[in-house]
């Protein structure tokens, strides 16, 4: 009856993984595609290397660039905010508005005064805030799908901007600092008058500028901080992250807060920039931008891993195109088949290239 | 002789599987008798499963033999098994709970007229196979709406109504109640009576002996002994008990060492709904309690009420002197509790992310300044690396490159981290290689003797009584018997969880 021991599990012989070779990053089909088309286009249409229009794309594209970002951070954690495009009219609208509120008539010291520019950003970004905090707090507390919740917050803020305006725009009533804002500064040593006397130089945007800061911020958020760290687990895996005392919520929370405020800081420059909002124009679609721009900067659509060069790489490659197909004089009509095929052949390669490694 | 051949239905011979290195089956072989029951016992992951989803066309064996009526079968899919007559009412339940009652009994089955679902001819069915088996639910109702046991019973209702050949039951009375209990047996009677060869395993041995009319008992995925009738109802259930367990206990544990006196944990009168009924144990400093019981029987739900992954229905917990009320593992880990969860891939670990990242999930904040400090997590995991004898090649590789004995180190490491006063393990070495399994048994052995309270949840006897200093045994989601361990041998564990010996 008795048997010797069998064991149920043979041994198995442990051998040291060896060094993971250097792979190329999940970004390097994206940037392949926008090296390649930077050439093909400067090729046909000299004028594109032109600085005057590498700087009007990037300040072109700067707001849904930073938007792309903070999306960057909630698609990695696995979750996803169709709300964005709807919040820049809804929280610019409402900045300017409060700055007009302030200042009747901001004419003479009033236009030059800093306080009309105060009350736009602190509206606006705080608005921005806010509804992430709504959406953040529906989304756990309340265990809304990311989805369903954000396409809520998609229709209410778009709604509530045009009840406001009567489906029109918000004009800013003439802050000079605010329309500043959505200019830049001189680049010393440039001249865009035909006149050789009279100096005009050229700009460089600050909305290029505050989206750089956005970009390294959010870099050094996801990569080198406890919320990074805690947004790629949760993306990973969210059971295990909770079971590891992450606090799921809260980073949850934060995150999507976080993208509210860059989603403010963009409303504001766009609505510098113009000097004004479009209750029913601005920002449409522009959460759909935001989501192909991250799709095809190669991070997983599941969560877990993200990439904010790829990211920007991605809104890039999106705003070369346009800019690509405006100057070939490509019928405004047929661009989105151009661009949707781009996203479709990206996240083929790129999946290509994951089977790959 | 003729007559013994052409009542044999189903042959198994020398059927060998394995899982990697894992060898799950080695050399069984069966038959099964038209109007017999065949029982199958075992202790958990002797092969019982692996074998019935050979059986079942869901796993296909390295090498041996099934014959049907004589011939040589290749089952590929469930559907070859199937069209065989051999179905399996599951031990989980596979039924869809948006489905009516009628529609899960013919679900792929469908009755159509003119092309459409036919459901009055499905509902009359399914009603009168109910009536069979004394179960009188409306054929119409949702399927989520009913009760755990009834869907069992619109399992087996579902599994009749293929009119099978050879029905493989896997614990088909665990969620029952007496009443459904005896409509089953009744039902048995009448399958056997119409000459359906029916395999049925069981942790219960009393239900074994009622109505088994062969017993085969499994152990290390071999069929040790397979017993007639009337040898299975002479040696008993403990005769039965002791062959399921009889492997003499390894000397591989390193010796224990004696508790302090003080208590780590304690736990009053604690309930989860359904779960776990008025549990209460302490462990002392530097002891190691031992859970042993069958699956199901309600251990991992303590323990994941414990560190509040579950709703807590009354009852105390306390750590050192203070009660403690933790919602979510961030808290119990906060008053000193780890939780090792037993599903390493689901919950114990981050597949998608490094060695180091994995290590330092739960005592991050400590390398934060606010940056993190690659550079500390880096040698810190090191220190764990060489102290745990973890095999890895960098210390930011995946973690899915490590081998599984490997991995459980890692996720071991995470908590060492907090340095808790309690942990819960919770079948720390499933799926570990010897080697590895001998190393983790160290380390918890070192870890109490610094003082450390364990709580180890194991369904692997020899392990539960060679590490614990105490086990306590739970059934049915109750703590049925706690023993000291030197004492404690593996039939007397078995008789408490299989319920043969009643305390108090």
């Amino acid at each position: 009856m008795t048997q010797p021991q069998q064991p149920m599990l043979e041994s198995m012989t442990d051998v040291p993984t060896p060094h993971r070779r250097w792979r190329f990053p999940s970004w390097s089909g994206a940037l392949l595609a926008l090296v390649i088309l930077v050439i093909a286009t400067a090729m046909k249409e000299p004028k594109f290397l032109q600085l005057s229009n590498i700087l009007n794309i990037l300040e072109q594209n700067a707001a849904v660039g930073m938007i792309a970002i903070g999306m960057t951070l909630i698609i990695t954690l696995g979750g996803i905010d169709l709300s964005v495009g709807s919040l820049v009219a809804l929280a610019g609208g409402l900045g300017i508005l409060a700055m007009n509120r302030l200042f009747d008539k901001p004419v003479g010291d009033a236009a030059e005064s800093i306080i009309p520019l105060f009350a736009a950003a602190g509206t606006t970004i705080g608005i921005g805030l806010l509804a992430g905090l709504f959406n953040g707090v529906l989304i756990t507390k309340g265990r809304i799908a990311p989805f369903i919740a954000t396409l809520a917050g998609l229709l209410i803020y778009r709604s509530t901007a045009m009840w406001i305006a009567r489906g029109g725009q918000f004009f800013s009533d003439g802050s000079e600092l605010f329309a500043n804002l959505g200019n830049g500064f001189d680049i010393p040593g440039t001249n865009i008058s035909r006149n050789p006397r009279r100096v005009v130089p050229m700009e460089f945007p600050y909305a290029i500028l505050v989206w750089l800061t956005v970009a390294i911020v959010a870099i050094v958020i996801l990569n080198r901080t406890r919320l990074g760290r805690y947004i790629i687990a949760i993306g990973n895996n969210e059971r295990a992250a909770r079971y590891s005392t992450v606090a799921v919520d809260r980073v949850k929370i934060i995150a999507y807060t976080l993208l509210g405020g860059i989603t403010g800081i963009a409303a504001l420059m766009n609505a510098a920039n113009y000097t004004s909002v479009n209750s029913a124009n601005t920002g449409i679609l522009l959460e759909l931008d935001a989501i192909a721009a991250v799709v095809i900067g190669g991070t997983r659509m599941e969560g877990g891993s993200g990439s904010i060069v790829g990211t920007i790489l991605g809104v890039l490659l999106l705003g070369v195109i346009r800019n690509m197909m405006v100057m070939r004089g490509i019928d405004t009509y047929a661009q989105g088949v151009v661009t949707g095929g781009i996203i479709i052949a990206a996240v083929l390669l790129q999946r290509a290239g994951a089977r790959r490694a | 002789m003729s007559d013994i051949a052409t009542s044999e239905l189903l042959l198994i011979q020398s059927i060998t599987k394995r899982f990697g290195a894992v060898r799950a089956l080695t050399d069984v072989s069966l038959s099964l008798d038209a109007g017999q029951v065949h029982c199958i016992i075992g202790e958990n992951g002797a092969g019982k499963s692996t074998l019935m989803k050979i059986l079942s066309g869901v796993e296909r064996p390295d090498s041996g033999n099934i014959l049907y009526r004589g011939e040589n079968v290749t089952l590929k899919s469930p559907a070859d098994a199937q069209w065989l007559g051999i179905a399996m009412i599951h031990q989980e339940l596979n039924l869809v709970d948006e489905l009516s009652v009628a529609g899960n009994i013919f679900l792929g089955r469908e009755r159509r007229r003119l092309g459409l679902v036919n459901n009055r001819w499905m509902n009359e069915r399914a009603a009168e196979l109910l009536k069979g088996l004394n179960c009188p639910i409306e054929p119409t109702r949702r399927v989520g709406d009913l009760s755990i046991a009834h869907k069992q019973m619109v399992e087996i209702a579902k599994a009749v109504s293929i009119d099978a050949s050879v029905l493989i039951m896997d614990e088909p009375t665990a969620v029952l109640t007496r009443r459904e209990v005896t409509a089953l047996v009744q039902l048995i009677e009448r399958l056997k009576a119409k000459g359906v060869a029916i395999v049925y395993i069981s942790h219960i041995l009393s239900e074994v002996l009622a109505v088994g009319d062969r017993v085969t008992v499994m152990r290390d995925g071999r069929s040790v002994e397979t017993l007639s009738r009337e040898k299975a109802q002479q040696i008993g259930e403990q005769g039965l008990a002791s062959l399921m367990v009889g492997r003499p206990m390894g000397d591989h544990f390193p010796p224990r060492a004696r508790p302090e006196s003080r208590l780590a944990l304690e736990v009053r009168n604690l309930s989860v709904p359904g779960k776990v009924r008025t549990a209460t144990f302490a462990i002392q400093a530097g002891e190691v309690l031992g859970f042993a019981g069958l699956i199901g029987a309600g251990r991992t739900e303590l323990a994941e009420a414990i560190v509040g992954l579950r709703r807590r229905d009354g009852g105390e917990i306390v750590v050192e002197g203070t009660v403690i009320t933790a919602k979510n593992p961030r808290q119990a880990g906060k008053a000193g509790i780890a939780y090792l969860s037993e599903d390493r891939k689901g919950a114990g670990l981050t597949l998608g992310m490094g060695i180091a990242e994995n290590v330092t999930m739960v005592s991050l904040k400590r390398y934060c300044h606010p940056l993190i400090s690659r550079r500390e997590e880096d040698a810190a995991t090191r220190q764990h690396v060489d102290q745990l004898h973890i095999k890895i090649g960098g210390v930011r590789d995946p973690i899915e490159t490590l081998s599984g004995g490997n991995q459980q180190k890692v996720a071991l490491a995470k908590w060492l981290e907090i340095a808790p006063k309690v942990l819960i393990i919770d079948e720390p070495t499933r799926g570990v290689d010897v080697g590895a399994k001998e190393q983790i048994y160290a380390l918890i052995r070192s870890l109490t003797a610094q003082g450390m309270a364990c709580m180890l949840i194991s369904s692997d006897l020899n392990e539960v009584i060679g590490l614990s200093n105490r086990i306590a045994v739970m059934r049915a989601g109750r703590i049925v018997a706690t023993m000291d361990a030197s004492g404690a041998t593996e039939e007397t564990i078995m008789y408490h969880a299989a319920g043969v010996v009643r305390q108090g």
